[in-house]
């Protein structure tokens, strides 16, 4: 019934939404910032964020390039994760045999630690931000293909038999009802691969590079760089957070409907 | 007198047969749905069926809809030739009896899915539907989602798209049967006329003996399962047809033989669940 204005309802929300944020984040920052204050918290355990922040703003060209070349690496991984995982749960679900022979195996080797992948990865892509790339493709593919296939198995038996007697072809019945009535399962999966292609990515810069948020972070490790390592991490929250938004829009976009349930 | 003719069926067909079924059997695993089922429907009739619950008549459907095939041996002709079911998908005008509307459609996208499925192009198709919405009682609700329509009016946009697939026979699984008694009244009016007005044939199943009588040329009353033919019942009343016909002498002698006929049926089912019900 309210969905009678549903687009202005929805700007409504997300507006509502990017406020609640703001607010959110300026409550967390007051309170980062009085409680090392009030309650003298060493800097080695947290530094002040006004601290963190001027450590930003001195050498912002560092920062700035690391988040752009994560940020390219993390975006790369993902897209083709996330076109791979559909197309392969969508051939799952078309080929029970493929399904059978090949999932186990994925599964398999999605339990081997990515870490324990690294080194095979930067020995065989070197040091190249598509090496990166890899490290979040392969954290961003399997749940997206699970979540597919799942998708793409809950639709309504008398929804396929409706089309059918339409006369509809496979291609049709799979384009016109199985893969949208997939889609706000597939979107669960794209959510989630967000933070973790950016884990992916990161963890990929540790076997050696020498831009990226990854590399910042290691780097003031070493050096027991407290500050620079939460300016870093500053960073990594900001582009996660923005990922996972831009994506979380783009489903609210697509999925509209979801509503229903 | 009347009726007694009506059921030796020789003056039934003047015109050729669309659908005939004969010796169609259907059994899943253990449980027989069809048992030797025959029936025949003319060119332009509109005949309902109906029968107790569970008696096989959504079988029927989907077999006549081409999605299920019967047993071995059964003859389905359409159009006077001898057809496997899957034939006849794509060319069977199918309603199931939930609305089955897709979600991320609008009403006027659901209605012309089955257009588009046929390759039409969405604007033609979409002009097409626009011009038909007052009829459906949809006027003003073509770019709403399903989600935002009452149970009436989602069944319309059902009848809509099924009657956008135009096909010679139309399948119609109790289409009215989630609506309330006024709003049902009102669409078996409206249908009968949109029926005059394009002499489709249609099979039309229902639980309402009323419902079958005021509509149908001919009703089918199937015994339980497994499912047969129990009484075919011609109903010449006059058409047009007005709503108080169904207080008319001829209306009630023509109720009465239903409803004995489908009591029996109806017991007999009952104590079959029931017996079934103690041996377990």
């Amino acid at each position: 019934m309210a969905a009678a204005s549903k687009t202005s309802d929805g700007l409504l929300l997300s507006g509502r939404a990017i406020l609640r944020l703001v607010v959110g984040v300026a409550a967390i920052a007051v309170v980062w910032q009085a409680s090392v204050l009030l309650f003298g918290i060493r800097p080695y355990y947290l530094p002040r964020l006004s601290v963190v922040l001027e450590a930003l703003a001195a050498t912002p060209d560092a920062y700035i390039a690391s988040l752009l070349r994560t940020a390219s690496e993390t975006l790369l991984g993902y897209a083709a994760g996330a076109l791979f995982g559909i197309a392969l749960g969508s051939m799952f679900f078309h080929r029970k045999v493929l399904k059978d022979t090949l999932f186990p195996m994925f599964v398999v080797s999605q339990t081997i630690p990515v870490i324990a992948f690294g080194a095979v990865i930067v020995l065989w892509f070197g040091n190249t931000l598509f090496a990166k790339a890899v490290m979040a493709f392969y954290l961003t593919f399997f749940p997206v293909t699970v979540n597919t296939l799942l998708g793409l198995q809950s639709v309504d038996p008398a929804q396929v038999s409706l089309m059918k007697s339409f006369g509809a072809p496979r291609r049709q019945v799979f384009w016109k009802l199985q893969f949208p009535n997939a889609l706000p399962q597939i979107f669960v999966a794209l959510r989630l691969a967000t933070s973790l292609s950016l884990v992916g990515a990161m963890v990929g810069e540790w076997f050696g590079d020498t831009v990226g948020l990854g590399v910042l972070l290691l780097q003031a490790t070493y050096n027991e760089n407290v500050v620079g390592i939460w300016a870093a991490l500053l960073v990594a929250a900001a582009l996660g957070t923005l990922f996972y938004a831009a994506v979380a829009g783009l489903e609210r976009k697509l999925v509209f409907w979801r509503v229903e349930r | 007198m009347l009726q007694r003719e009506g059921l030796s069926g020789t003056d039934s067909n003047p015109t050729t047969p669309i659908l005939e079924l004969r010796n169609v059997n259907k059994t899943f695993g253990s449980v027989t749905a069809l048992r030797d089922f025959h029936a025949s429907v003319a060119l332009g009739e509109f005949v309902t069926v109906v029968g107790p619950s569970g008696c096989g008549k959504s079988t029927l459907f989907n077999m006549v809809a081409g999605l299920e095939e019967p047993d071995v041996g059964g003859i389905l002709r359409f159009e006077q030739r001898s057809v496997h079911a899957s034939d006849l998908l794509g060319r069977v005008s199918f309603m199931p009896q939930r609305d089955l509307l897709f979600s991320w459609r609008t009403v006027i996208d659901n209605a012309i899915l089955a257009l588009e499925v046929e390759g039409v192009p969405r604007k033609a198709a979409r002009a097409e539907a626009l011009r038909l919405l007052p009829e459906f009682g949809l006027a003003g609700f073509a770019d709403h989602y399903p989600h935002q329509l009452s149970g009436g009016m989602r069944q319309r946009v059902a009848l809509m798209r099924t009657f956008l697939f135009k096909r010679e026979l139309m399948l119609l699984d109790e289409p009215f049967g989630a609506l309330d008694a006024l709003t049902r009244a009102m669409m078996q009016r409206w249908l009968l006329d949109v029926w005059q007005k394009n002499r489709r044939t249609i099979l039309f199943i229902t639980h309402d003996v009323d419902e079958a009588i005021f509509l149908g040329d001919r009703v089918v009353v199937m015994t339980a399962r497994p499912g047969a033919v129990k009484l075919e019942q011609r109903v010449d009343l006059p058409r047009p047809r007005s709503p108080d016909i169904v207080t008319s002498p001829a209306f009630i002698e023509i109720k009465r033989t239903l409803l004995a006929a489908i009591e029996e049926e109806s017991m007999k089912s009952f104590t079959a669940a029931t017996s079934t019900e103690y041996a377990q």
